[in-house]
């Protein structure tokens, strides 16, 4: 599905209907149930490779650095804040 | 005439810095420092005059996806398209290659008992196209060199070891060496520096390791080389085990290829490194 994703076409139908795109993958219903609560640690510790996820976070709308802070267990802001650079986004 | 590597860079492949150049924002007080530092490597790569760039990279889960994925991968096409990886297509013009300079490569890699997957089609994208921008700006529908695109697997383990990236680096030098193409060619070892992208250690970064890992990259590859990439990963972050393309780049250079130009930014969550060679 990750592979999917890479189309345009693949995110708009993700987009429109994620529960038909993850359906249609065969997503078992923990896969399912990780991404329909945006859980990108969890994905991550389930074993999803990190740039297959990262076509979910484009997909979703969750760019790398807000994933990055869910899975520090941070906030966005709290997260930017450890930056060397806090505004380089 | 017979060919020669005429210089190496080891530099960052961040992806973010594709849609900073795309909307121009260069000068931007938190990417001019990165941006000025490449303004003298551009102009000691164009005094090289280099024809073909060969550019040691890995996809990122875009071109090449798990059912099957390949060690190494050189392309061996006239044309590389632009790969969409999930962001959109960058408007940027097909890379051109060296089909028969490829062939050529491939032809003496497998001879030098290096397992290579040939690639007759194949799409390009962060790994291989930060570092043409950075180095060799296209111009509206051209770029100024042709390429080979020589994929590595860093993403998913089983990867090959530092010492077979480094070892494929010496066979690529005789295998430049021996194509009568009177080519000058530039390699580029790209990826890392330090940096963690997945789980709790986001963003981390280690400057100590990456200052090292660039002194040793000049002065002992050899001990590079024999680094795993458990080290690597532990030290400086799980993806930063990329930096094993670099000694790609290095085997292919001279033990005694002079540095050039040394260069050091991690505003963010990566250390973005930039070394060169000549040769």
């Amino acid at each position: 599905m990750c592979a999917a994703l890479c189309s345009p076409a693949e995110r708009e139908a993700f987009k429109r209907d994620e529960e038909a795109c993850m359906a249609r993958f065969a997503l078992t219903e923990d896969e399912k149930n990780l991404i329909r609560k945006r859980d990108f640690k969890g994905l991550i510790e389930a074993g999803m490779n990190i740039y297959a996820m990262l076509k979910i976070g484009s997909a979703t709308g969750n760019s790398l650095y807000r994933m990055g802070a869910q899975m520090r267990g941070e906030s966005y802001e709290a997260f930017l804040s450890t930056r060397n650079m806090k505004d380089a986004v | 005439m017979p060919s020669r590597i005429v210089g190496g860079v080891g530099l960052s492949h961040v992806p973010s810095v594709g849609p900073a150049i795309d909307r121009k924002r260069e000068q931007d007080p938190a990417w001019k420092p990165l941006f000025d530092a490449y303004v003298p490597v551009r102009e000691w790569l164009r005094k090289r005059k280099p024809d073909v760039a060969i550019v040691v990279y890995n996809d990122h889960v875009a071109e090449f996806t798990f059912d099957k994925y390949p060690t190494f991968a050189l392309g061996a096409a006239e044309r590389y398209a632009i790969a969409d990886e999930g962001f959109g297509t960058r408007p940027l013009p097909a890379v051109p290659g060296d089909a028969e300079f490829s062939i050529h490569l491939c032809e003496q890699l497998v001879e030098a008992e290096f397992d290579l997957t040939v690639c007759q089609e194949m799409g390009v994208e962060h790994g291989f196209l930060v570092p043409m921008n950075l180095c060799f700006p296209h111009h509206a529908s051209d770029w100024p060199v042709k390429s080979v695109p020589l994929q590595v697997n860093v993403v998913q383990h089983p990867l090959p070891t530092a010492r077979r990236c480094f070892n494929l680096g010496r066979a690529l030098r005789r295998a430049v060496e021996s194509y009568p193409g009177d080519l000058n060619v530039v390699v580029l070892g790209t990826g890392g520096m330090s940096h963690q992208l997945q789980g709790k250690r986001f963003g981390f970064m280690n400057e100590k390791f990456d200052q090292w890992f660039l002194d040793e990259l000049e002065k002992n590859p050899e001990g590079l080389a024999s680094l795993s990439h458990h080290k690597i990963m532990e030290e400086a972050g799980a993806e930063a085990v990329e930096l094993i393309m670099w000694l790609t780049m290095r085997g292919a250079l001279s033990p005694g290829a002079k540095r050039v130009h040394r260069h050091y930014y991690a505003p963010m969550t990566t250390g973005m490194g930039l070394i060169t060679f000549e040769d």
